[in-house]
């Protein structure tokens, strides 16, 4: 068995987050080699993929899963990787390649509002964070600095110093929505991590309108960056690494990482301090995967929460025609949105929830609808133009309280390399479902506002997922409650980190990688500078 | 109705119509309003091409689009050039409007009723066949990105300088 | 030669206008209207916008005028000096007398040449007037910096100063600009900026062996070493002949003339430091003069190098096709499809309002020359405010480049221009090396000194021999 010897630091998982914090580390001095199970990817190859596929609105057919990697894909056909045990599906997406998911994302970079710590001593639902807003704040700033983040300055997440840029120019569309919506909703535009100037040698936006899945001109930051910058920065990374086991010592300090190569071969490493940051599902299930003798539950896993608490944002909206040519799908395709019920005492009721209008072009949509009507003909040019100008959408983006038995854990199915497959235990609760039913009344105001005609809600009892997995690695004071303490390090192991989204503790209502950046970059400070002995750097690397 | 066809016939290449001449009745020409600009290969190659103008309406048809997506039809079901015949006779036998027509195959449920879906699939969206047999055939050509050329740019491509879809679309 | 005299008028202005200036320190932009010092500070300040010092003297994001920034040339980096009024480091002991030798015949205070890569040449057209107000900004506005910049050392024979006098002797034209009295003002005024303070003829002008720029030859265009310097005689065809007044102006100010081309690499600069903040009437001016030069004709140019090419491409023989895996496969359109389009549009139209050009009607894809087309890839392009083209350097390899320049040439341009791998390759690299000119140089001095011993020992043996007293 091939051996590495790493001297500081391994990372598993090349995504946005871990490769910020094998970067932060490798700028510090540390040696840091990623492991990363997918391939290398480029820019291009993706965009080409996009433009050839067959499934227009199908975001993950640019991105199709290595043999050796596989990651969870439903069309055409479901290739049945993440198990599904319900009650409810979770048919959660994510990508395994070097720069992890965020190829793919809207670019949503919210901070939490501060109550978002405390809902339990507040609301009296779900989970306090063992640490409060103040203490993030100055990541979550170098975050936005890092990914180039702007956005209204004034949505309830109070900040000390500015965006570093201005926010990015609203679409028509948008600015109309905002105006008929004034006397009674505020519309602001979001804050995301896409430039609205040159920012960081990358152009400003271009309204490609297709963010999801890909920017092709790299305005908005995403993970294939962060990893490329944690190589110029001098961390190694080795792609195509699928590791699938941590081995650990007598004392339970995580001694190496064993990962298969395409071919199937063992290879192992071994490093003073481990990072896993392999997204909220992949990271659990490594964790429940390296159970041992001394650890029959999995590592860090005595509280037997690992992989429990399972959260993400569901959705439901309101598609409806306005009485006025808007057209959808020029410029960003996220760019406003209202956040009047993200927080109130009303949480001690329902879940609250942001709610979106989207800019993607609803051009795709309408062909498929009237092909499916078969409307032929010079009507269908008529009526597709009408629905290109005309149809709307606004969705909520609900929040879902932490609840053990929604969970992440090992199937007995195994997939391509042998290893079990991930299984999710998932459901939408009553505080969310009453969420959601508040929730229409704002999209039956927001539509009668813009002369909603043709109103088609989504689905009743059908919840669209926005892949913010969160909780299955749930940080706390409690080790008998929680993975991991403030600073992500677990309970159970004075060498493990655990870096991503998963460590989050309730999910609130942003999506997670703003708060997951800025946990990660608080624990990065915190190995660097407040625990000195054994987490420090071996040596700090000439040059 | 009448003074339609008339306009219609008027605007119609001669050449054209002389060349879809054995394949369309007066009724079937007067559903095809002008759309093709080359010699066709074949009677069945005919058929489709009769079809897609009907179904497409008034969007001009790129010929080499034309042959591309018909050869991916005929993969994806080898009695495609027949059943295009066969629907192209229907029409026209029963004066079937371009608006009506799937209605009427659904309501029959008449074998033909894939055939104005696959190839109104096929320019508008591009996509010849369905599930894992789907294939793209085109994506900024397909007639729904050509439809809304004016207004919007397919996906992936940028519509402008930074901040121009600020402005209201002209 | 000898310092140069200014008449004595000229002198009493320049004192009193010294002595006034003496006592108080004024910032870039004195009050004009009260003060006739402060307006022939701003005077000087706008020439020097101008002659674009900036250009060499001040290095990206370095000190204003403090020198310092290598200028490549095919025998090695020239190094611009320190022009600030520091006494130590800088100009700061100049007389006006040294500024003009210096800026209008390129000899330094102590005697010494400049090089060429000044533009001292053009600069000589630059009338006295003009000078007092150049020198009254550099010695009063510009910050005086105390850091001596690296000194130019260029490899023998060519570090030897003194043959530049020798050279200003061959090629200088130490006369200031005149007015021709059969031209308009405005003429005049363009051909004064043109051939002066914005010397464009020492980048679009052809130069000779010795490097002197080909008086005959006015503005038909040159290679740069990596970029080249397009053709901007009157002529139809190769130069700017089709080109309206207003044209030329949207260029230089803008930096883009719809429908025909857009300025990159060091013409993007020249427009960023200098151009576009020149008073309307002198772009005009400029404008007007260059359509007026002399047209010199490339019978290689069927067409004006804007007209070429039209809305095209090839999607039917990409859509569909997986790309292939291995890079250096990728075919033409497929690069152009997921590197370009996205930008320039699936058949090259360029966006709604031009602001992303279309790759026809383009003069970048339009030239024999596609020096600059494979620039443009390698480098983007990039001009202030906001235009940020991209450069694909790290991105496609030198052979993705040849086979991307050579489909949009054949789809968007003119088709007689071509690249190859191995050019794209030398322009990555920064051109051609020119060490061919120093080793030449030292041989022809090698072959003179030899000649110079061969007649030498010849005539001291015959003397020696008629010594002798063969009679």
């Amino acid at each position: 068995m091939p051996d590495i010897a790493v001297a500081d630091f391994v990372v598993i998982g090349s995504g946005i987050i871990g490769s910020t914090v094998a970067r932060k580390l490798a700028q510090a001095g540390a040696s840091v080699l990623i492991l990363e199970a997918g391939p290398r990817v480029t820019r291009a190859e993706i965009v080409a993929r996009f433009r050839n596929s067959p499934r227009r609105s199908d975001w993950m057919s640019p991105y199709p899963p290595a043999p050796w990697a596989p990651h969870p894909i439903y069309q055409p056909q479901s290739n049945n990787y993440l198990v599904q045990a319900g009650p409810y599906p979770y048919e959660a997406e994510y990508v395994r390649q070097v720069g992890g998911t965020t190829w793919h994302w809207a670019a949503h970079a919210w901070r939490n509002v501060p109550n978002d710590f405390r809902i339990k001593s507040l609301y009296n639902v779900g989970v306090d964070w063992p640490l409060e807003y103040d203490d993030l704040e100055p990541y979550y700033q170098e975050a936005e600095v890092l990914m180039g983040v702007s956005g209204a300055p004034n949505t309830g997440s109070p900040r000390k110093k500015p965006f570093p840029m201005e926010p990015v120019a609203e679409p028509f569309a948008m600015r109309r929505i905002r105006e008929r919506l004034a006397s009674a909703y505020e519309v602001v535009t979001n804050t995301t991590a896409r430039n609205s100037r040159t920012y960081d040698g990358r152009p400003a936006c271009c309204g490609n309108n297709s963010c999801q899945p890909i920017c092709p001109i790299d305005a908005q930051y995403h993970g294939g960056l962060a990893a490329h910058a944690a190589e110029a920065a001098g961390a190694r990374l080795i792609p195509d690494a699928n590791v699938y086991r941590l081995d650990h010592d007598e004392q339970g300090r995580i001694s190496a990482a064993l990962y298969y190569d395409p071919d199937k071969i063992s290879h192992r490493v071994t490093g003073k301090t481990f990072i896993v940051a392999a997204n909220g599902i992949e990271s659990p299930r490594l964790l429940l995967l390296s159970a041992s003798d001394k650890f029959p539950r999995g590592l860090a896993n005595s509280s037997d929460m690992v992989g429990r608490n399972l959260m993400d944002h569901p959705s439901t909206s309101l598609t409806f025609d306005a009485d006025e040519d808007l057209w959808l799908g020029r410029g960003p395709q996220s760019p406003s949105s209202i956040g009047v019920m993200r927080d109130g005492s009303f949480r001690a009721e329902h879940a609250p929830y942001r709610l979106d209008f989207t800019n993607i072009s609803r051009v795709v949509s309408a062909t498929s609808a009237l092909i499916d009507q078969g409307v032929y003909g010079d009507e269908f040019a008529r009526r597709l133009r009408y629905s290109a100008a005309r149809e709307l959408n606004v969705k909520n983006v609900l929040e879902i309280l932490p609840d053990p038995n929604h969970r992440i854990t090992l199937s007995d199915q195994k997939d391509a390399m042998g290893i079990p497959k991930p299984q999710a235990h998932y459901s939408i609760n009553d505080y969310t479902k009453k969420g959601h039913e508040r929730s229409q009344q704002d999209f039956r105001r927001i539509a009668e506002l813009l002369g909603g005609s043709n109103l088609r809600f989504s689905k009743d009892g059908a919840y669209a997922n926005n892949q913010h997995i969160c909780g299955t690695l749930s940080m706390g004071s409690d080790p008998k409650a929680s993975v991991c303490d403030q600073w992500a390090r677990a309970h159970d192991h004075e060498n493990l980190y655990l870096a991503g989204t998963g460590v989050l503790p309730t999910c609130g209502t942003c999506n997670s990688t703003e708060n997951g950046m800025a946990v990660a970059l608080r624990t990065v400070h915190h190995i660097l500078f407040e625990h000195k002995a054994s987490d420090a750097p071996a040596s700090p690397r000439a040059g | 109705m009448d003074d339609r066809n008339a306009a219609l016939r008027a605007k119609e290449d001669v050449t054209r119509r002389w060349l879809l001449g054995s394949l369309l009745t007066a009724y079937t020409a007067s559903l095809v309003p002008w759309a093709l600009a080359q010699p066709i290969d074949d009677r069945d190659q005919g058929a489709f091409l009769a079809i897609s103008a009907i179904i497409a309406g008034h969007q001009a048809l790129d010929a080499q689009l034309a042959k591309r997506l018909y050869d991916a039809l005929i993969v994806d079901d080898k009695r495609f050039p027949s059943m295009a015949r066969e629907l192209l006779s229907l029409i026209d036998a029963r004066k079937i409007e371009p608006l009506h027509l799937q209605q009427v195959l659904d309501a029959e449920k008449s074998s033909l009723a894939g055939v104005p879906r696959a190839i109104a699939r096929a320019w508008f969206l591009g996509i010849v066949g369905s599930g894992v047999q789907a294939r793209c055939i085109a994506y900024e050509n397909a007639l729904n990105a050509t439809i809304v050329s004016d207004v919007l740019k397919p996906p992936t491509y940028a519509y402008g300088v930074y901040g121009s879809w600020a402005a209201k679309p002209v | 030669m000898t310092v140069m005299s200014f008449n004595a008028g000229l002198k009493g202005l320049l004192l009193s206008a010294i002595v006034l200036a003496a006592g108080a320190w004024s910032t870039a932009r004195a009050d004009s209207a009260n003060n006739p010092d402060a307006a022939l500070i701003e005077r000087g300040r706008y020439l020097a916008n101008a002659g674009d010092c900036v250009a060499c003297h001040t290095e990206p994001g370095g000190k204003l005028m403090a020198g310092g920034l290598a200028v490549a040339t095919p025998i090695g980096p020239i190094i611009s000096t320190n022009i600030t009024p520091s006494k130590a480091d800088g100009i700061g002991d100049y007389s006006v007398e040294e500024f003009s030798a210096a800026l209008r015949r390129g000899i330094r205070r102590d005697g010494q040449g400049l090089y060429p890569a000044m533009p001292y040449t053009s600069y000589a057209k630059i009338t006295d007037e003009d000078v007092a107000a150049l020198y009254a900004y550099f010695m009063q506005i510009v910050p005086s910096v105390d850091h001596k910049p690296t000194e130019t050392a260029l490899p023998f024979p060519f570090n030897i100063r003194f043959s530049m006098r020798v050279w200003n002797w061959l090629f200088l034209d130490a006369k200031p600009y005149t007015n021709d009295p059969a031209q308009s003002a405005e003429w005049n005024r363009g051909a004064y900026l043109t051939l002066g303070l914005a010397h464009c003829g020492a980048c679009h002008t052809p130069r000779n062996i010795l490097m002197a720029e080909q008086n005959s030859r006015l503005l038909a265009g040159a290679d740069l070493g990596t970029w080249f310097a397009p053709n901007i005689t009157s002529d139809r065809n190769s130069g700017v002949g089709l080109w309206s007044v207003e044209d030329l102006i949207h260029y230089m100010r803008d930096g883009h003339a719809h429908g025909k081309a857009q300025a990159a690499g060091p013409m993007a600069e020249a427009i960023d430091n200098s151009l576009r903040h020149m008073r309307e009437g002198d772009l005009r001016a400029i404008a007007s003069f260059i359509k007026t030069v002399p047209a010199i004709h490339d019978n290689a140019d069927a067409k004006p190098a804007f007209e070429w090419g039209a809305a095209g491409g090839d999607l039917n023989a990409i859509r569909g096709v997986a790309v292939p895996t291995n890079r250096d496969q990728w075919g033409g359109e497929q690069l152009y499809n997921a590197y370009c389009a996205t930008c320039h549009q699936a058949e090259g139209q360029g966006s709604f309002d031009g602001g992303l050009p279309s790759l026809f009607h383009n003069t970048t894809l339009g030239r024999t020359n596609t020096s600059n087309l494979v620039m443009v890839i390698l480098d983007g392009v990039h001009r202030e405010p906001d235009v940020d083209m991209p450069g694909f350097a790290h991105e496609l390899t030198d052979s993705q480049i040849g086979t991307l320049a050579n489909f949009i040439i054949r789809q968007f341009g003119n088709p007689s221009g071509s690249v190859t791998a191995r050019q794209v390759d030398a322009l990555r690299a920064g051109g051609e090396s020119g060490m061919w000119m120093v080793w030449i140089a030292r041989l022809l001095i090698v072959a003179v000194v030899l000649s110079v011993v061969g007649i030498a020992v010849t005539l001291i043996l015959r003397g020696r021999r008629a010594e002798r007293g063969t009679v």
